[in-house]
């Protein structure tokens, strides 16, 4: 190469004229902040009637992005089937992403966000931060419009009792979280079955179980380390079902200490149980929820927990004949305050409308399709999930694990609790209670150090006076 | 030449200054200015915080973690890439010595190039996926190894440790880039007159010693442009951890440009993020003229 | 090759004879030593890449359980899986698409600047050059929010002419940097010669000097081809429909949804078919493209 005349140093000497450059004509370019050319969406109103109680335009176009995850995206577009059928002259987009942060957060900086979205997954956008920058349509025209083919009732009176909360901040509705969900520990009853085990309800028989069940050469437990947060469900279920539902209403409400409570040291202290007696299947830190629930519904591990999409993601590699059952988890002792069948039931599957949507109506129609008796039925069919919508289930044929859901539900009754703080506080779940769980569960960190560690991420957001906060009660 | 100049000038510099200016220049001036602002990024509401962004990164202990792994980096990086580099390039160029104290390449030299070389072909993203299932605990290539050989017990999770994960990520870092300086360092060798080298070995200095004394010093230049660029890497090594980790596990392997991306695109800080970009610049900005300044040394002129 | 030939006689055996004393000695066994540590560096950055391609013909369960097996048959489908399912064919559509644009864009500026400043003197030529060349210094990630913003008040989010002229611009400081140091050593006596025939400056420049300098444009094309090709970070910011992903991105999106499904070989498949092209070019083109990118370093 005989590129000459140029001295190494000139390059190293550019990089601070162009620092300097960059400052004086920098800040005359157009600037990127401020610019809000979002769309006016009011000229998409249609007239109200009987059957249009929204007043959707009806041709206005419709954008749907679903999460594409365990729930897959076909029955999406089922209920866009359904929304064509009663508006025919409506164009309908559906898309089905992965990352729904990379893909649609620009957009909603943009101000041209879909009109619908499944927003899940872990690459999801911050629930808590959308509803705080007013980002997201208020439910309740859909929630007080008539149900689509629930004759006399209100969408808001069909659904089944809380579900609505998860989605509720400071008394405003603006996720719909459409999907019922139970979460808890699963097991193979073919794998129980045939070894001649049964499922423990206290934590001395689970401790013995997994003793038998590492004596037979089956991994008791395992865990996707990816996301170590799985792990934290049990633990704090447990504390619940010690001390009551104000375990988790304090650690909603980021109160001091919520974390370090003598009931989550007890509850932390047993399942630290597991990863001190080496009751976790090797090599579980380096999983991903598939890899680690693969492993379980090949027979090498008997529990994983999870939330009931469990069934659906794990469809194609589980076995004919596993039989899969979700149970709460175990009793500490008789001074529980809640029974062993209290579980851990709650609404998922975060669906919104942002505030800037082109059709911000249909979107909400969208929503009311989903949340007719055909739609959560065909929902539930397909995916083999139930929805909020109550009485869904029924008359629909349901695989083995959801069976089990709607046995344990049934069974929890009014003892079945619930915690939002994750939702509220997004990065508090996924980031910093994650790293806690993945620290506890790779045995390199105490259970008091567990705890010391959420309590310090949760005081850290408590003290962020950007994040905004929420209280229920 | 004076004639017609300004047409020409005008016609060559105005369409790459303006591309220039907008895409390049005026974004890196303006996260300055978004760096003074509250903005979160979901709306179009702001406010102007003056210097708070900067007042809340002094205290933020997740981006001092950060900053520490990309220290870390910056100290590691480049020495043991050029470390290796140089070794193999030495090898490689003046690695064979003929029958009457000759110097040339070893045998096989140009096939040995072609292969260090690849990495340099491949995406990051390409070489972060592929990583990522070489260090599988279960199906991967390295546990894989480690078994095959009974040496089951150092087999490991590596990128699931926060023990081993940015030691994993180093070394990927230093896989991708050896190839390219040994080729560097290589062009760089053959310029050095070989009766240099052969004086030496005629000497009888061995080749630990015909590195140290007479290859460094020759090659202090090219070195010096290698640290350079190295450290700018080291700066940033944002996109094979969002490839590989995303920071974790329990932020082990978290890096400024990751605290900027996850900030401003995960919880939609944007100021904040943006705030973060402005220290990280003057960062990048001081390691330069600080590389400049130390590695500056008299050159051997040759001839 | 004669080097290969003329070293095959200094093995150590035939050293010792023909050479005395201490230092034949030392010579000889770290020989051994450092060739083997040669070959050893050799197969850890092989063996990852033609891992890879073995893995990419293996059934999931054969990737999962025995790492270092051979694949029991030669799975074409995992191929064509990635091919359509994985979208790989589409993103080499418009990776192809981006590349034709940018990289003549980028090779058209960079040499008409290059050449400007090469060859005229004129008030703020220093100040501009170093203003190109700096941009080498910084990391992309530090523009990553201001720059999403900038191409969409442009109106070219998410779309592949945007992303065209956004690598042409992070492409120029190096081609600039690289091209005015060549334009520098070109002859001036051809173009003197040429104004004194009546040749304008712009014919000067697209008739003589362009083709005089085609080795130094030939080496900084194959660094933006390359750069350009292997882009990951701007078209994560700047495109966020994946039917507009080019492949580098749209690998690491295959990387991740396949975390949802567990479908490995096609992962490994889509690897394999990502690696392919740039290792084939290289493998032909070797010479030029370690030329190339390391020229630009050497000075």
């Amino acid at each position: 190469m005989s590129v000459q005349d140029l001295s190494r140093r000139s390059l190293l000497r550019a990089g601070v004229s162009t620092a300097a450059v960059a400052g004086s004509a920098g800040l005359l370019a157009g600037c990127a902040l401020g610019d809000d050319k979002s769309s006016d969406n009011s000229g998409n109103k249609g007239t109200v009637s009987e059957k249009n109680p929204l007043g959707v335009k009806e041709d206005a176009a419709l954008e749907v992005v679903v999460f594409n995850g365990g729930f897959g995206e076909d029955y999406a577009k089922a209920h866009e089937a359904m929304y064509k059928e009663n508006f025919p002259k409506a164009e309908i987009k559906h898309e089905a992403v992965v990352e729904i942060s990379k893909t649609l957060q620009p957009r909603f900086v943009d101000g041209t966000p879909p009109d619908v979205i499944d927003n899940s997954g872990a690459g999801q956008i911050d629930n808590g931060g959308l509803v705080s920058q007013n980002a997201l349509a208020e439910l309740s025209p859909l929630l007080d419009a008539p149900s689509l083919d629930i004759t006399g009732k209100k969408v808001r009176e069909t659904l089944l009792p809380g579900a609505i909360e998860t989605g509720t901040f400071d008394g405003k509705t603006y996720i719909l979280n459409y999907a019922y969900t139970v979460y808890g520990l699963w097991h193979s009853t073919k794998l129980f079955t045939d070894k001649g085990w049964s499922v423990p309800k206290t934590w001395d028989d689970h401790i013995a179980l997994c003793k038998n069940i590492k004596a037979a050469g089956i991994a008791p437990w395992t865990y996707p380390g990816k996301h170590p947060r799985y792990m934290s469900w049990p633990v704090i279920s447990t504390a619940i079902k010690l001390a009551g539902p104000e375990v988790a209403m304090a650690i909603d409400n980021l109160e001091p200490n919520a974390w370090t409570s003598d009931a989550m040291k007890t509850a932390a202290d047993a399942w630290y149980q597991i990863v001190k007696d080496k009751y976790i299947l090797d090599g579980s830190a380096g999983l991903d929820h598939i890899q680690s629930e693969t492993e379980w519904a090949k027979g090498k591990v008997a529990f994983v927990s999870c939330g009931s999409w469990l069934e659906n993601e794990i469809k194609a590699v589980t076995p004919a004949g596993f039989n899969m059952a979700v149970t709460p988890t175990p009793s500490l002792g008789s001074g529980d305050k809640l029974p062993f069948e209290a579980i851990r039931g709650t609404a998922g599957e975060p669906f919104i409308v942002p505030a800037k949507a082109k059709n911000e109506l249909g979107g909400l129609e969208y929503l009311r399709t989903m949340l007719s008796m055909k739609g959560a039925k065909d929902f539930t069919g397909k995916v083999s999930s139930l929805t909020i919508v109550s009485g869904s289930a029924d008359g629909v044929q349901l695989p083995p694990g959801l069976t089990s859901c709607v046995d344990v539900l049934k069974a929890s009754g009014s003892n079945g609790f619930n915690w939002i703080y994750n939702i509220y506080y997004r990065k508090l779940e996924r980031n910093l209670v994650d790293a806690a769980c993945g620290e506890f569960f790779g045995g390199r960190s105490t259970p008091a150090e567990f705890l010391a560690a959420c309590q310090k991420g949760a005081d850290s957001i408590a003290s962020d006076t950007t994040i905004k906060k929420y209280k229920r009660s | 030449m004076r004639h017609g100049k300004y047409p020409l000038l005008l016609a060559f510099l105005l369409p790459p200054l303006a591309i220039y200016g907008y895409f390049v220049v005026s974004p890196y001036a303006q996260t300055f200015l978004v760096a003074a602002t509250d903005w979160q990024g979901l709306s179009p509401d702001y406010n102007f915080v003056g210097l708070d962004n900067f007042k809340r990164l002094w205290h933020d202990e997740y981006v001092w973690n950060a900053l520490l792994h990309n220290v870390w980096l910056l100290l590691l990086l480049p020495v043991l890439t050029i470390a290796l580099s140089l070794f193999l390039a030495t090898m490689l160029n003046v690695g064979g010595r003929g029958g009457r104290g000759t110097v040339r390449g070893v045998r096989g030299s140009g096939i040995y190039k072609v292969v260090y070389f690849a990495p340099q072909m491949l995406s990051v993203s390409i070489i972060g996926v592929l990583w990522t299932q070489i260090y599988d605990p279960r199906g991967g290539l390295l546990n894989g190894l480690l078994r095959a050989v009974g040496l089951d017990g150092l087999a490991q999770v590596w990128l699931g440790d926060p023990n081993f994960a940015f030691w994993a990520l180093l070394a990927v870092m230093v896989w991708s880039n050896v190839g390219f300086y040994v080729v560097l360092f290589g062009a760089a060798m053959q310029a050095v007159p070989r009766d240099i080298y052969e004086a030496a070995a005629l000497d009888g200095a061995g080749r630990t010693r015909t590195l140290l004394r007479i290859t460094v010093p020759l090659l202090w230049d090219t070195i010096q442009v290698a640290w350079v660029y190295l450290a700018i890497i080291a700066m940033d090594g944002f996109a094979i951890v969002q490839i590989m980790t995303r920071g974790g596990p329990d932020f082990s392997t978290d890096v400024v440009g990751e605290r900027l991306y996850d900030t401003s695109f995960g919880e939609s800080k944007f100021g904040y993020g943006s705030a973060i970009g402005v220290v990280m610049f003057f960062l990048t900005l001081s390691i330069t003229v600080l590389a400049l300044r130390v590695t500056r040394r008299e050159r051997i002129e040759l001839s | 090759m004669s080097e290969a030939v003329s070293t095959a006689s200094t093995r150590p055996a035939t050293r010792a004879r023909t050479r005395v004393g201490r230092g034949a000695l030392v010579d000889g066994t770290l020989n051994v030593f450092s060739h083997g540590f040669l070959v050893l560096w050799a197969l850890m950055t092989a063996l990852p890449l033609l891992w890879a391609a073995l893995s990419a013909f293996k059934s999931d369960d054969e990737i999962l359980s025995d790492p270092w097996g051979l694949p029991s048959e030669l799975r074409w489908s995992n191929f064509s899986r990635a091919w359509t399912h994985g979208h790989i064919g589409l993103y080499f559509l418009n990776t192809g698409i981006v590349l034709l644009g940018s990289l003549t864009l980028t090779m058209l500026l960079g040499a008409t600047a290059a050449y400007a400043l090469a060859r005229y003197e004129f008030r703020g030529n220093r100040l501009i050059y170093f203003a190109f060349v700096g941009g080498m210094m910084f990391p992309v990630v530090l523009a990553f929010v201001p720059l999403f913003f900038v191409v969409r008040n442009a109106g070219l989010l998410d779309s592949l002419p945007g992303l065209m002229l956004v690598y042409t611009a992070y492409s120029l400081p190096f081609t600039v940097f690289f091209l005015t140091a060549f334009f520098r050593t070109l002859p001036t006596a051809v173009s003197e010669a040429a104004l004194i025939d009546g040749c304008g400056p712009f014919r000067l420049f697209f008739r003589v000097m362009l083709p005089m300098a085609k080795p130094g444009l030939i080496s900084v094309g194959i660094f933006n081809f390359l750069g350009h090709w292997n882009q990951y970070l701007l078209p994560v910011v700047l495109l966020k429909n994946d039917d507009k992903y080019v492949l580098a991105q749209g690998l690491a999106a295959l990387a991740v949804s396949e975390g949802y499904r567990g479908d490995y070989s096609r992962l490994f498949a889509g690897l394999t078919l990502a690696m392919l092209p740039v290792l084939v070019v290289y493998a032909v083109f070797q010479r030029q493209v370690q030329a190339g990118l390391t020229a630009g370093q050497m000075k």
